[in-house]
């Protein structure tokens, strides 16, 4: 008990201290989660806009094949990623393997389907009558779908905040194709198994104490979301 | 101006309308006048070219109506107002307003119709206020006010006042008339049929999805046993005589025109007479006496004033409705 509460006094004071090592891990995660969370978004959106709102062919098919996905193994898209990416592969050219924009691709293949289900059904929840009274006010279909938009909001705030935290949370995928790379490819859960492998297990405390502090708080705006959305 | 023929929607594997022609003209005031389920919200939606009829065709103007692009800009000349209508967030004002800032109206000219037609209205109360805080009623005032700013050539109102009281309802209408006078093609949907007497031009009555040939009063849902000759439909306590080969459920009208009525019971050929009372006498403008008469459900007979007077019929009168097999229709 008392090794337990060692490491934790010391992960705390690594955090009060403003350790560097620390820091650094922190901002490389929150901005590798931010990015692929806003490119999920550009992804998964106007997907889950066309799959909640428009008929055709294959519609239920494509639903599925997108619910399948959310449970996609991170470790299986981290190892698909890297073979893309790999110097033989396919876009060995592109030279991203072991950089951030690597764990980024694995991340937009992870959360683009969690944006894209959560807007089809946040789309699905909005009232019939407001797509229709858009359209008789003489909305044209960008228009239409813009009211729509507003109507899911909170919904649609809440995919973002889950596919956000989903990114932060990861581990399979970013080790595979970041490297786990110091000061490089370095995030805070890649970092997390790093440090306890080595015995290092205050600075894990640190960083697990971080992490969980993020998923607090991403927990905590998807709680207003949902009951804003639900008001 | 507007014309649908042949046309047919389903939900799912359900055919809910089916009407081989339906029209609007300016100037003219339609009611479209079923019971619950029989097609009025459908076939609206699909004059407002909101919803897409699964085969038949739309015309606007002699033009056929089909194409993507062609329904958009048919939209900007039909409104439709629904009978829970959805308001925006933001103001009343703002909601009126609405229709005319997407259609790239200045903001301060949108603003400024939408205040005339918020006085026109009589809403000037609500104009500032939240649209989320309204009454239905109000809601319904508003949504039909949002209409109007948008000067339509065609409105569609389903089922405008089932919220409003009886004096919004009476200046709605006349609102309406007012519109009409100036050349708009008016159809509403109502289940009030005092409504649509007094304030259409025109009446067409919609039974599961159908045009009904006959105006919808003394409608009933009936079943006519297999096997009986001759066939009586039952209706509540009541046994009436038809002459049809259907057999099952069926809906049956009786047109309020054809049903005598009398002070004694009548010794003729007529197979079906009712006793009851009378519930209400109503003036249905047009130089006519509706009597309701309560024969275990209401019955509506219609008689000329002379009649009235003759018989010396008032409130609570003993009456006998006669009305002959050959005279009920099985629809």
């Amino acid at each position: 008990m008392d090794f337990f509460l060692e490491g934790l006094r010391q992960g705390v004071l690594l955090i009060l201290k403003g350790n560097r090592e620390v820091l650094g891990i922190t901002s490389f995660s929150v901005y590798v989660a931010g990015v692929s969370t806003l490119l999920a978004c550009a992804v998964g959106v106007p997907l889950g806009f066309v799959v909640s709102s428009t008929r055709f062919w294959g519609r239920r098919a494509a639903i599925t094949v997108l619910n399948t996905t959310l449970a996609f193994p991170t470790v299986v898209v981290g190892l698909i990623v890297w073979g893309l990416l790999a110097r033989n592969g396919p876009l060995g050219a592109l030279e991203l393997l072991y950089t951030g924009w690597a764990i980024i691709v694995a991340e937009v293949i992870l959360a683009s389907p969690i944006v894209a289900a959560l807007t089809a059904s946040a789309v699905q929840g909005v009232d019939a009558r407001v797509r229709r009274t858009a359209l008789t006010l003489g909305a044209g279909p960008l228009r239409t779908h813009w009211e729509v938009a507003r109507e899911a909001r909170y919904g649609l705030l809440a995919g973002v905040v889950v596919a956000f935290g989903r990114v932060l949370a990861e581990v399979g995928a970013a080790m595979i194709v970041g490297g786990n790379i110091r000061h490089h490819t370095r995030t805070l859960t890649t970092a997390v198994a790093l440090a306890a492998s080595q015995g290092d297990f205050a600075l894990a405390m640190a960083l697990g104490l971080i992490l969980l502090a993020l998923a607090f708080t991403v927990n905590m705006l998807l709680q207003i979301f949902q009951g804003r959305g639900h008001a | 101006m507007l014309r649908a023929q042949h046309i047919q929607y389903r939900y799912g594997s359900r055919l809910v309308l089916s009407v081989d022609e339906f029209g609007l003209e300016p100037g003219l005031i339609t009611a479209v006048v079923g019971a619950n389920g029989s097609g009025k919200s459908t076939l609206l939606r699909i004059l407002a070219f909101v919803d897409r009829p699964w085969s038949g065709l739309l015309e606007l103007d002699g033009k056929v109506i089909s194409s993507r692009e062609a329904r958009r800009t048919a939209r900007r000349q039909v409104t439709l107002i629904e009978q829970q209508p959805f308001l925006f967030g933001g103001t009343v004002r703002a909601n009126c307003a609405y229709g005319l800032v997407i259609r790239g109206v200045p903001k301060a000219d949108a603003k400024r119709r939408a205040t005339e037609i918020i006085d026109r209205m009589g809403i000037e109360a609500l104009a500032g206020r939240k649209a989320v805080a309204l009454s239905d009623g109000e809601r319904q005032k508003v949504a039909v006010a949002r209409a109007l700013a948008l000067g339509p050539r065609i409105l569609l109102l389903d089922e405008p006042v089932s919220a409003a009281d009886p004096s919004s309802t009476n200046h709605l209408y006349r609102v309406l008339t007012e519109e009409r006078d100036r050349g708009l093609a008016i159809c509403f949907s109502t289940h009030r049929l005092e409504n649509a007497y007094r304030w259409s031009d025109r009446l067409v009555a919609l039974v599961d999805g159908c045009t009904s040939p006959v105006t919808p009063e003394n409608m009933f849902r009936a079943t006519l046993p297999d096997g009986e000759e001759p066939p009586f439909a039952r209706v509540g306590p009541l046994r009436i005589q038809v002459v049809t080969d259907r057999r099952g459920p069926v809906t049956i009208a009786i047109p309020p025109e054809d049903i005598v009525v009398s002070t004694e019971p009548l010794h003729s050929s007529i197979r079906n007479q009712f006793a009851g009372r009378i519930t209400r006498i109503s003036d249905d403008g047009h130089g006519r006496v509706g009597l309701n008469v309560d024969v275990g459900f209401d019955m509506l007979a219609r008689i000329t004033p002379a009649a009235l007077t003759d018989l010396d019929l008032s409130l609570g009168s003993s009456v006998y409705l006669s009305v002959k097999a050959v005279a009920v229709q099985v629809l």
